[in-house]
């Protein structure tokens, strides 16, 4: 792994990162591993998240600097990118509450961490996650919710994941500024977190995967 | 002896500047900083009437106060609809407006980047212009019409000859449409000013002061939130932190004047500050340190030099950044916690400041009566002899149990008198 690029990355240099990537392909490297290669700082970036050195910007901009980089490399990819295989998540804000600051904050945390992540938006209705967990097969699904009208919103979600007999199929995560561990027990959800930290322990956990 | 109502008034009044001055008050008051939907939900009332029918909205207030024992009469922060309705808002969602929420729901701000990254040096350079011209049309579908003229300095109509011009584009049917939703707006905030009016007087009989008068954002959070959204305003701490800056300076004026303009309308010595994208989390402390605090507390000082109580709200998890907080000037400050560390608090700013809060909303929601009760006689023990607000995490959760909001008094009640 190039340590130059997982610096430029990690120390936020967006133009550096980029003139890197350009000096990598220039001397014949493979696009897809210069990729790998830059996913690989992501993870660097949720450790140092993790262990509160870096915050909610570093993240944000380090996925924009990694859209950037998917951007310049992708065209160049032959064939199949990799794909993720950590497991696949499906996660929205529940019904009734469209708050997505921080449930963007986890997609962009799981899906650059290789879980294929199904974002399902705000204000999902119970039968759009149930038809998602169908459709996708998901092991893990994340509620989001900022209001205290969500907490009843993830109790009926997760109440209606197991009336249509999927609950034994996943484990749910619930996430919001006021979730806590009573409302993990007052909802049914297996595990609760604040932010994108707890959300990737629980998904590593729960799908059995490394960090 | 029965206490007059100005003497009741007098000392709910006294109480709350006692635990704001960190002197020992009578007892511990209990103060909604706010409430939402909370006195109408428990009435069997949907959110969508509540946010039409504010003679319902503000009585319900008042009825809330007197049965939960409240100290002051709390602002009831439900937005009037029908002002949002009035211009199209674009920037909010609510229940009852074509395609908005479920009648359950509150009212809930859209956040987006309004202000490209682009165009924050072209605010900066003209704020006036680029808000008439720019931000203006873009809140609101019936305002798109003033995004269609050049707005000409107003010298340029100084004699009545050239007033003609004026109302050439004044008739340009867009602008006109503009006009009209303009005094829609005046319309629909004179009749939920009535029934806000109305409220306070009826209160003020009673014996309750007001709780506040306004709300203003922190000026970072005005752009943040407002402007550029979370996402806009980290990639400008990166990308042009200086404009970013310069953005938030210009805010600052704008919010200072705001401020006294609100001071000298509502006459309220307490003034509500919702703060959002400076908790924990949110950035690093040297983030924080650049970005964030120095507007911040030049408000507050502003605020104090003034005489008026700032209320700050901090929002979210504020632990990492009590050693800015104890720089704030002691003995003047109302501060409202949602999450922190309650002992690392009174280790860190108890000389400083009160702590005013924070009983969660899970317990509220969905806790016992006994757990809420526990909670409050924690927070007693901690700060009662040292300045004490109870609250919620900001103000009463709409979905609290009326016996958990019970709870609160009667713990005061059992715990509370100093």
């Amino acid at each position: 792994m190039s340590k130059e690029l997982t610096d430029a990355i990690v120390g936020m240099d967006e133009d550096g990162a980029m003139r890197l990537v350009s000096s990598m392909l220039d001397a014949g490297a493979d696009p897809a591993e210069v990729l790998e290669e830059a996913k690989a700082a992501m993870t660097v970036l949720g450790d140092k998240f993790e262990c509160e050195e870096v915050f909610i910007p570093e993240l944000i901009m380090g996925g924009e600097i990694m859209k950037g980089i998917a951007d310049e490399l992708k065209p160049r990819i032959k064939g199949e990118a990799a794909v993720a295989d950590r497991g696949t998540i499906v996660l929205g804000t529940v019904a009734g509450d469209i708050h997505d600051i921080g449930k963007d904050v986890v997609v962009l945390m799981l899906d650059v961490n290789g879980y294929d992540v199904h974002d399902l938006g705000i204000d999902v209705p119970i039968d759009r996650f149930v038809a998602a967990i169908n459709e996708m097969r998901p092991q893990v699904v994340g509620l989001s919710g900022l209001l205290t009208l969500a907490f009843d919103s993830m109790k009926a979600t997760i109440e209606g994941i197991g009336d249509a007999g999927l609950r034994d199929q996943v484990k749910i995560m619930i996430g919001g500024s006021p979730v806590d561990e009573q409302i993990c027990t007052y909802t049914g959800a297996d595990g609760w977190g604040r932010d994108a930290a707890a959300a990737l322990r629980m998904a590593a956990e729960w799908t059995g995967s490394a960090t | 002896m029965t206490q007059t109502p100005e003497e009741l008034y007098a000392q709910r009044e006294q109480r709350f500047n006692d635990v704001v001055a960190l002197k020992k008050p009578d007892r511990v008051p209990i103060m909604p900083l706010y409430v939402h939907n909370f006195p109408t939900l428990i009435k069997g009332v949907s959110n969508k009437d509540a946010g039409y029918d504010h003679e319902l909205r503000w009585q319900s207030t008042k009825e809330a106060t007197l049965r939960f024992g409240w100290n002051f009469a709390p602002t009831n922060d439900v937005l009037a609809s029908d002002f949002f309705a009035s211009f199209g808002c674009q920037q909010m969602m609510w229940a009852g407006e074509e395609g908005g929420l479920a009648e359950d729901a509150p009212h809930q701000w859209v956040e987006d980047d309004y202000v490209k990254a682009d165009e924050l040096a072209e605010f900066i350079a003209d704020p006036n212009g680029f808000t008439f011209n720019k931000i203006f049309p873009r809140m609101g579908s019936k305002l798109e019409g003033l995004g269609q003229i050049p707005l000409p300095p107003l010298y340029w109509f100084s004699n009545s000859y050239y007033l003609q011009v004026l109302g050439n584009m004044l008739g340009i049917p867009p602008l006109k449409a503009a006009l009209q939703a303009m005094l829609d707006m005046a319309e629909a905030q004179e009749k939920t000013n009535a029934a806000n009016g109305k409220y306070l007087q009826e209160m003020k009989d009673l014996g309750y002061p007001p709780t506040w008068g306004a709300a203003l954002m922190p000026a970072f959070d005005a752009v943040s939130d407002t402007f550029r959204s979370l996402r806009g305003s980290t990639l400008d701490m990166f990308r042009q932190p200086d404009t970013l800056l310069q953005a938030v300076d210009v805010m600052q004026e704008g919010t200072i004047g705001l401020l006294h303009a609100a001071f000298a309308v509502t006459g309220i010595p307490r003034q509500f500050i919702p703060m959002h994208k400076g908790a924990g989390g949110f950035m690093s402390n040297e983030q924080f340190a650049k970005f964030y605090w120095p507007t911040f507390r030049a408000l507050i000082e502003e605020c104090v030099a003034a005489g008026i109580t700032p209320m700050p709200l901090f929002e979210g998890d504020y632990t990492p950044r009590l050693e800015f907080l104890a720089e704030l000037p002691p003995g003047k400050v109302a501060a409202h916690f949602d999450r922190i560390d309650r002992k690392k608090f009174k280790e860190v700013c108890g000389d400083t400041m009160c702590f005013w809060g924070n009983v969660p909303s899970s317990l509220l929601v969905t806790g016992t009566p006994q757990q809420v009760k526990d909670d409050v006689k924690e927070l007693i023990d901690l700060f009662g002899e040292t300045g004490l607000i109870i609250d919620g995490p900001g103000g009463i959760p709409d979905q609290a149990k009326p016996e958990n909001v019970e709870a609160l008094a009667e713990a005061v009640e059992e715990f509370g008198a100093l």
